[in-house]
């Protein structure tokens, strides 16, 4: 068997499925409905589905892909890090240190068993924070939150230089006209938090300049679920007799796997069939075989003590996360997809940033402390970012967990997630300096929820004068913040969605 | 693969890097204004409603006004402004403006247009033509009356495609939902396509910012350049109320043509107004097929909903406004927009001594 060739199919793979995920977050995008979207990304990830089944008590049963990636993983190893992942991928070209990476023994590997059972102790406790390091969770939001909106920015930003100039207009139509609905949105895209969610991001890329894949080897949590599973699979690395011990693949290892101190043997738990010590050796004398064995005497198995730890830590940090304010008080600015109950979406959100992606407007943005720290990055409505748009049900719809239930577009349109409330020092009809009536204008509710009343008001040179004000009618508002988003002053709006206060 | 791909990244890097810079570099004016490159969206009189100066001698004459001197001289100035032809003024056989009642409005529509000369008057062979119908939300379908008629526009399209023209576009901004399913949800995408025209989506890099040389409370907005650079722009609104505005008519429906439309509402009146003398379309088609009375400008109440089987036509928007406005049991003193149009002399708003034609069919 050529090993060259399949690492080369590798590569193939990685590229193709690397280009697929992205496209799959692109086109999650509800400008118009798809047939597939991030949805059919996350479907596969065996821990969001552990975690998800774990914390609801169900079986989610939209994470039968998932159930197919487990037992392939049993059989093939950890292949969906090294043929699949796309952070995986991405880690592969980030530039990293290409000599002296091997640390097969090292104790750091243990590290994401430690947080796979934080992670899982959590969600028993119905606790699901921490699938913030869920790689694939990782890559929708990232792509959501920070890619996309730089692309489109930077496409836009071109086009105008382009179409200013006059030069090559059929050039840019055409390839405007290609992208519109997918990454150019009809409105410029932004999300809160852009900070923190690239100082991750950031931070997994940078760890690579110490140790090639070093998220992959010692942290990612999806990566240690596999990881066990991977050290009962049939299929494992062999080093012949053949070897010369030239350590040639220890060298090119990007998981650091292979102990030049053991006869160059691997762990079948850290080796992803990535092909590259196979590929490489000059004897070849490297080759993958069936074998049924269960790997256990690397030194950083999990053990009692760190699943002890995890315990503790689970009900420790839960403890703290449930003393913090958020939990006593809500934040008036929590402002959730309409349907969603605040207990089931804590336990159920797998933080992918799907929903996010799907509104059309770009309202939905990733929870920064508005939900407290359990919440963070589970979605919340930003009006002033983007309405909830009266005709979308997205958000539920693209909901891989039901986190965010699919309603209906009637059940929608029903369903307050907030109530409108005026600050008539900020209103410009309220505070007598112009007539205005943009909130009642943009109202979407047949019959508003936002009504005028002839009004003399104080204007700012003291005297007064009649003017129509809104006035909204909240029980009849549903909180969909478009008179927010559409509000003409700056800054904060004088009409303002908070969390129903009654 | 490693060094490869830490080239590529190199590569990639620069690129956006200098893409960035350049985007930055260029100054916002359009290639047919020559205002202040750096100048932003801006306002004579900010905030408070300015205004109307009676005084100031008016760039734009009455289109009809028959006097050849002026006529040419209102060609000129336009000229410099906009690539836009000047609003064609009434031929003798023809009437100022028509109003067409019946049910079909495909019908209506086609004996209106050609009740005030054809659509030959305003379509010359090889024009690139924009049809501007309010599609203002994906809300609702046609029949609720937020959006224009699909049958209105689409005969539209028919008519300029037969004139000659060399293509037609079909266009609006929706403040609500995205343009592709609003196009879709008003019934107006699957019309214009099956009647020849396209559907575009307006994209953002096109809105620039563009100087209002008549203007009188505003310099410059951000305008879609391609609706000041065709050859014909034909303004198809939707007869619907308004709580500001009044009405949502003509005036109102080429706020579709601009961006940072909040912003408009303080002093919407005249704003809108100068908007107009900027856009100047040739055609305006009203659509009172289906008039929204009440919860305007988005609707969504079939209550709210009056049939009144009417298209009424003519090159002067504010005589279309105006003549659509008692059909509210308003009366054109009461909106802002037509009284600050006609202070600019952007069209007639008494109606008395103009050529109006009423049709039944």
């Amino acid at each position: 068997m050529k090993y060259v060739y399949w690492r080369r199919a590798r590569q193939i793979v990685q590229i193709l499925s690397l280009l697929a995920f992205f496209a799959l977050v692109v086109y999650t995008f509800r400008d118009v409905q798809r047939p597939v979207n991030a949805q059919g990304l996350m479907r596969l990830d065996p821990l969001a589905a552990l975690v998800t089944s774990l914390s609801t008590r169900r079986w989610i049963a939209a994470f039968i892909p998932a159930l197919l990636l487990t037992m392939a993983t049993l059989i093939l190893g950890r292949f969906w890090c090294g043929w699949l992942c796309p952070l995986g991928t991405i880690l592969d070209v980030v530039p990293a240190p290409s000599e002296g990476a091997g640390d097969a023994r090292s104790g750091w590997r243990g590290v994401k068993y430690g947080l796979l059972f934080l992670i899982l102790f959590a969600a028993f406790w119905r606790n699901t924070t921490l699938l913030i390091l869920d790689p694939l969770a990782i890559f929708v939001r990232s792509v959501t939150a920070l890619v996309i909106p730089g692309l489109n920015w930077l496409i836009v930003q071109l086009e105008g230089t382009l179409y200013k100039a006059g030069i090559l207009r059929g050039v840019v139509d055409a390839v405007d006209a290609a992208l519109q609905g997918t990454i150019i949105s009809y409105r410029q895209p932004y999300y809160q938090g852009v900070l923190p969610l690239s100082l991750l991001l950031g931070g997994i890329l940078a760890l690579n300049l110490f140790k090639k894949r070093a998220w992959c080897r010692y942290l990612c949590p999806l990566g240690g679920l596999l990881s066990l599973l991977s050290r009962a699979s049939w299929l494992k690395r062999r080093a012949a007799p053949s070897c010369v011990e030239c350590s040639a693949c220890e060298k090119v290892c990007p998981m650091g796997t292979i102990d030049g101190d053991e006869m160059y043997a691997s762990d079948s738990g850290e080796c992803i069939l990535c092909m590259d010590c196979a590929a490489d050796c000059p004897q070849g004398a490297i080759r993958f075989e069936g074998d049924v064995s269960i790997a256990w005497d690397k030194g950083y198995e999990p053990t009692r003590r760190q699943l002890l730890t995890a315990l503790g830590a689970s009900v420790g940090g839960l403890a703290l996360l449930r003393v913090t304010p958020s939990t006593h008080h809500p934040d008036p600015r929590r402002l959730r997809p309409p349907g969603v109950k605040e207990e089931e979406l804590l336990a159920t959100c797998i933080r992918c940033g799907a929903c996010m992606r799907a509104c059309p407007s770009h309202g939905l943005q990733p929870s920064w402390t508005e939900s407290g720290i359990e919440g963070l990055w589970t979605p919340i409505l930003v009006p002033r970012l983007g309405h909830c748009d009266y005709s979308c049900t997205a958000c539920g719809d693209t909901c891989p967990t039901g986190a965010i239930p699919s309603l209906s577009l009637e059940e929608k349109r029903e369903t307050p997630i907030g109530k409108a409330y005026i600050d008539p020092e900020l209103c410009i009809a309220w505070s007598g300096r112009s007539p205005c009536i943009v909130c009642e204008e943009m109202c979407p509710l047949p019959g508003k929820a936002i009504i005028l009343e002839e009004k003399e008001v104080q204007d700012d040179r003291g005297g007064t004068r009649t003017l129509q004000v809104p006035v909204v009618q909240h029980e009849r508002c549903i909180g969909c913040g478009t008179c927010e988003n559409k509000c003409p002053v700056n800054g904060e709006a004088a009409i303002r969605v908070i969390v129903d206060p009654l | 693969m490693e060094k490869i791909t830490r080239r590529a990244l190199l590569q990639w890097s620069v690129t956006m890097g200098l893409a960035t810079m350049a985007a930055s570099c260029v100054p916002t004016t359009s290639p047919v204004s020559d205002m202040d490159a750096e100048q932003p969206t801006s306002t004579k009189t900010m905030g408070s409603s300015a205004p109307v100066d009676k005084d100031r001698p008016t760039a734009t004459p009455a289109a009809t006004q028959p006097k050849p001197g002026v006529e040419e001289a209102t060609a000129t100035k336009l000229a410099q402004s906009s690539a836009t032809r000047e609003p064609s003024p009434t031929p003798p056989e023809a009437a100022y403006l028509a109003a067409v009642h019946g049910s079909d409005p495909e019908a209506i529509t086609q004996r209106a247009v050609a009740a005030i000369g054809g659509m030959e008057r305003f379509v010359q062979p090889g024009d690139d033509v924009i049809v501007k119908p309010n599609i203002c939300n994906a809300n609702h379908s046609f029949e609720y009356a937020s959006t224009t008629n699909p049958q209105v526009v689409a005969t539209l399209v028919t008519l300029a495609l037969e004139a000659g023209a060399k293509r037609v576009h079909v266009m609006d901004n929706p403040f609500s939902g995205t343009a592709q399913r609003a196009y879709e949800r008003s019934g107006i995408a699957e019309a214009v396509k099956a009647a020849g025209g396209t559907m575009e989506l307006m994209s953002q890099h096109k809105y620039v910012e563009t100087d209002i040389p008549e203007g009188k409370d505003l310099e410059s907005w951000l305008f879609y350049q391609p609706i000041l650079e065709a050859d014909v722009v034909i303004d198809v609104p939707i007869a619907k109320h308004h709580n500001l505005a009044h009405l949502t008519l003509a005036g109102k429906n080429l706020m579709g043509t601009i961006e940072n439309r909040p912003a408009m509402h303080r002093n919407l009146g005249q704003r809108i107004a100068d908007i107009t003398s900027r856009v100047r379309p040739q055609l305006t088609v009203m659509d009172a097929v289906r008039m929204l009375m009440d919860h305007g400008p988005t609707g969504g109440d079939l209550d709210d909903v009056k049939r009144a089987d009417t298209v009424i036509a003519s090159h002067d928007l504010v005589a279309v406004d105006a003549y659509t406005t008692p059909l509210f049991e308003m009366e054109p003193e009461d909106i802002g927009y037509i009284t600050a149009s006609t202070e600019m002399d952007l069209g007639e708003m008494d109606l008395g001594h103009l050529d109006i034609q009423e049709i039944e069919i």
